[in-house]
């Protein structure tokens, strides 16, 4: 059973990825665009000439795609904390590596600031995952949705963890990896067709990837990690159409100052 | 692929060109993706980037200095792609035609499918031209479409077509 959940990961990202257009669209009082719209745009990528840059960077975006999975199939099946955040890790790297291999600069602005998202939220997430494991006594997630109250005990981290979605799930205020008005795209500029279809179903697994971090607040409970994803999902997207965009290196600033701060008390809070 | 060829009229991602227009077509265009007019219903997304687009939309009188920018933008986008061109400057030169820095309209350099008429077009125009490009789209096949005039020249490297050189060289010529 559990296998067919990991085989349909996409599938339900990009579910998600299409409510999120029409939940931006309806708070722009528009009517916005169907909600199986990615699967659209996915059957008519297939369509489309593919034009190959060359044959490392077209495989780098499959290999980023195929760890990505990985990372969310070891999420599924309650694997450790710790592993899967450095499998992600290791995807992000496989996405810089394909944005520095070309010659456009676009591409290498873009992969430098997806490095400096790594710097920003990477620390956050092994926080959160020492936060659990302080609290639970394990890092595996099998252990940790056995036990119950993280909220009560990690609220600060909680909010931590609530300030890095947006950068990972490239929302304002925090897009500067993406930012289509300054660098197209960053990264994702020299691809086409097929091949950018997959940059395109990574970006439904990194929802489920952060937002999966989100549920694991709700412990044993599947009723509060629910409420707490419906609610951080409709933060970010308000947060999203309210706000403007902030430059990488105060991105880092805001991350380190703030988010850090508040992870790094709770987590002396319980060690005390 | 014959399965999904109907999702192409789905999901048309613009390229939004401005070959030297005097912004009044280009504000109308964000003006019908905006609330008000909402393409988005469509599917309609502004990418920005020519590698990822299906619907070519240029305004302007085509100045000397944007040519080679509009053929380069071109022959980047993959097929099947469609032409649209927004706005009376676009169409036949409008106001400037004649003058000796505007170039009468794009299809001198690039096969056009759909006229837009207007100074500026209306929002409403311009989805229904759209509407029209996507039945286009969705007829044409993926054989590879090039510029009526080239600035580099298509080679190829290998059994593999090289975009690369397409509009690498500015020669003075001559106007016809």
């Amino acid at each position: 059973m559990i296998w067919v959940w990991i085989a349909l990961a996409p599938i339900l990202g990009g579910l998600a990825y299409g409510g999120e257009r029409v939940l931006r669209a309806r708070m722009q009082r528009r009517q916005g665009p169907p909600i199986l719209q990615p699967f659209y745009d996915m059957f008519k990528l297939l369509d489309k000439r593919t034009l190959i840059v060359h044959a490392p960077h077209a495989l780098l975006a499959l290999a980023h795609f195929f760890v990505l999975w990985f990372s969310i199939a070891a999420i599924f099946l309650g694997w450790n904390l710790l592993y899967i955040i450095f499998l992600h890790l290791f995807a992000q790297i496989l996405l810089i590596l394909a944005g520095y291999s070309v010659r456009s600069v676009y591409s290498h602005l873009g992969s430098n600031r997806e490095l400096l998202m790594v710097v920003a939220y990477e620390p956050i997430l092994i926080l959160v995952a020492v936060g659990l494991y302080l609290v639970s006594g394990s890092f595996e997630i099998a252990e940790i949705l056995t036990r119950d109250h993280y909220l009560l005990q990690l609220p600060l981290l909680f909010i931590a963890l609530v300030m890095i979605v947006p950068i990972k799930v490239k929302k304002s205020p925090f897009d500067v990896g993406e930012a289509h008005q300054e660098i197209v795209g960053g990264v994702e500029i020299e691809y086409s067709g097929v091949f950018y279809e997959f940059l395109y179903m990574s970006r439904f697994l990194e929802y489920i990837f952060i937002y999966s971090f989100v549920y694991l607040f709700g412990g044993e409970s599947h009723w509060i990690g629910a409420v707490l994803v419906a609610g951080v999902f409709l933060l970010v997207n308000l947060v999203d159409n309210a706000t403007a965009r902030v430059r990488a290196s105060h991105m880092v600033k805001i991350i380190y100052s703030v988010a850090m701060s508040l992870a790094v008390l709770n987590l002396l809070g319980i060690l005390l | 692929m014959k399965f999904f060829t109907p999702f192409r009229k789905k999901s048309p991602w613009v390229l939004h060109y401005n070959a030297g227009s005097c912004n009044g077509c280009d504000i109308e265009i964000l003006a019908a993706l905006g609330p008000k007019f909402d393409l988005e219903r469509f599917g309609v997304i502004n990418t920005g980037n020519p590698k990822q687009s299906d619907i070519f939309l240029v305004t302007g009188p085509v100045t000397y200095r944007s040519r080679e920018r509009l053929v380069e933008l071109y022959s980047q986008i993959p097929e099947p792609k469609v032409v649209v061109a927004v706005g009376s400057c676009t169409t036949t030169g409008g106001v400037f035609r004649g003058m000796y820095n505007v170039e009468d309209g794009i299809d001198r350099y690039i096969p056009v499918d759909v006229y837009v008429p207007g100074c500026a077009s209306s929002p409403q125009l311009i989805i229904d031209a759209l509407v029209k490009g996507l039945e286009i789209l969705e007829a044409k096949s993926k054989a590879i479409e090039k510029p009526f005039k080239l600035f580099g020249a298509i080679e190829m490297i290998g059994n593999k077509l090289s975009r690369l050189g397409m509009a690498t060289k500015v020669e003075q010529h001559e106007k016809n």
